[in-house]
């Protein structure tokens, strides 16, 4: 291409560009979004199954181990658990903004808002799980200590694991990660409320 | 029923009149060939369903830029996750950058089209948005209205992308002769 064919002759270059149309025909439109429908309730059933299996397993715990830290621990990681349930199920079914309403600025940023309150979110979710599953291996290996000496120390080892996943290493990450949006978002809004030089029209 | 066959017949002409501008569009925000695919079917299909809503407040053509931009924003930050949020280039940064690479300009259309879908793929998608609506001749208050910006930032905007394409292409012009 010579250099001349700038920049206007690149529109009549653009407009050129052959490349294949994918066709899709209302009924396979049709077809896809009940695919997706479908898809969306199987994601609702396993993520309820996934959280509804900690109820019987904290309910087991409460059952099995008669010590009151275990019961009191297992007791609250059932409340966190289904705190997080609501949360998930009220967060997923909070509708995106309208495609076709929202210019492409506002659904952009609305986008990275989404993102970053997710990330946001996390560590504070992280916590709330980590408290409850710190005094659960309290619980147990208070209980175990009975039963033999060597299985306290295990418990500890995956509570310290489980303290730094948790605590430390994913809340540091995501919050990096949220602020990382966070910036995207400043630099987006500092750009569109910065008109600068009107450019020529052509 | 009698919406459900407007929405068809709406969706039918639609993608017969813009198939070409929504496969271009598609290319410019997703350089994998299994994944455009993916994303072109998105955008077909987020159209079709918005028909049933559309209730001409504002153009048919800024409805359906607006459907397609903002499901292939989605794709790109889905796509991208948050590990390269930044990798996105801005306007100053496209003008800084040297060019993608070396091609021989003379080689043809062809490469001077790949390099054009290379440099708009490595920009923020507010300035794909600016970049692609240019090339597709739509005008600045069109502009204005698929994108939310205010007429003077969108001319702005235009000004610099064709300083990018210029700067770009005649360096690669230089490089290559």
């Amino acid at each position: 291409m010579p250099c001349d064919e700038l920049p206007d002759d690149l529109k009549i270059l653009w407009k050129e560009a052959g490349m294949d149309q994918p066709m899709f025909s209302t009924d396979q439109l049709r077809a896809e979004a009940k695919k997706l429908q479908a898809k969306q309730r199987r994601d609702y059933l396993v993520l309820s199954v996934v959280f509804s299996s900690a109820v019987p397993s904290y309910a087991f715990f409460i059952y099995l181990f008669h010590n009151t830290l275990t019961r009191l621990e297992s007791s609250l990681a059932l409340l966190v658990f289904g705190y997080l349930v609501i949360d998930t199920l009220v967060k997923r079914a909070r509708a995106l903004p309208d495609l076709g309403e929202t210019d492409g600025w506002r659904f952009y940023r609305a986008e990275l808002e989404r993102k970053r309150n997710w990330h946001r979110g996390l560590p504070r979710r992280f916590l709330m799980l980590t408290v409850p599953l710190i005094l659960v291996a309290l619980g147990l290996a208070q209980f175990f200590a009975q039963v033999s000496p060597f299985i306290p120390p295990v418990i500890w080892s995956w509570a310290v694991f489980l303290l730094i996943v948790f605590a430390i290493w994913g809340p540091a990450k995501h919050r990096r990660l949220a602020r990382k949006y966070q910036d995207r978002i400043d630099a987006l809004d500092s750009a569109v409320s910065s008109t600068g030089q009107a450019g020529p029209k052509d | 029923m009698d919406q459900i066959e407007s929405q068809d017949e709406l969706y039918q002409r639609v993608a017969q009149e813009y198939g070409a501008p929504l496969a271009r569009l598609a290319y410019a925000y997703e350089a994998d060939p299994e994944l455009r695919r993916d994303l072109s079917q998105e955008i077909h299909l987020a159209l079709w369903r918005s028909f049933a809503k559309f209730s001409g407040r504002c153009s048919l053509r800024t409805w359906i830029y607006r459907v397609a931009h903002n499901v292939a924003t989605s794709h790109v930050l889905r796509q991208t996750k948050g590990k390269s949020v930044r990798t996105f280039l801005t306007l100053e940064e496209a003008e800084a950058q040297s060019g993608i690479e070396d091609v021989e300009l003379s080689a043809g259309r062809a490469q001077a089209l790949s390099r054009l879908f290379a440099l708009i793929q490595q920009l923020d998608p507010l300035d794909r948005q600016v970049i692609l609506a240019y090339l597709e001749d739509l005008d600045g208050g069109s502009i204005a209205e698929i994108t939310g910006l205010s007429a003077a930032n969108v001319w702005s905007k235009i000004h610099r992308i064709k300083n990018v394409l210029v700067r770009r292409f005649h360096r690669g012009g230089r490089n290559a002769l």
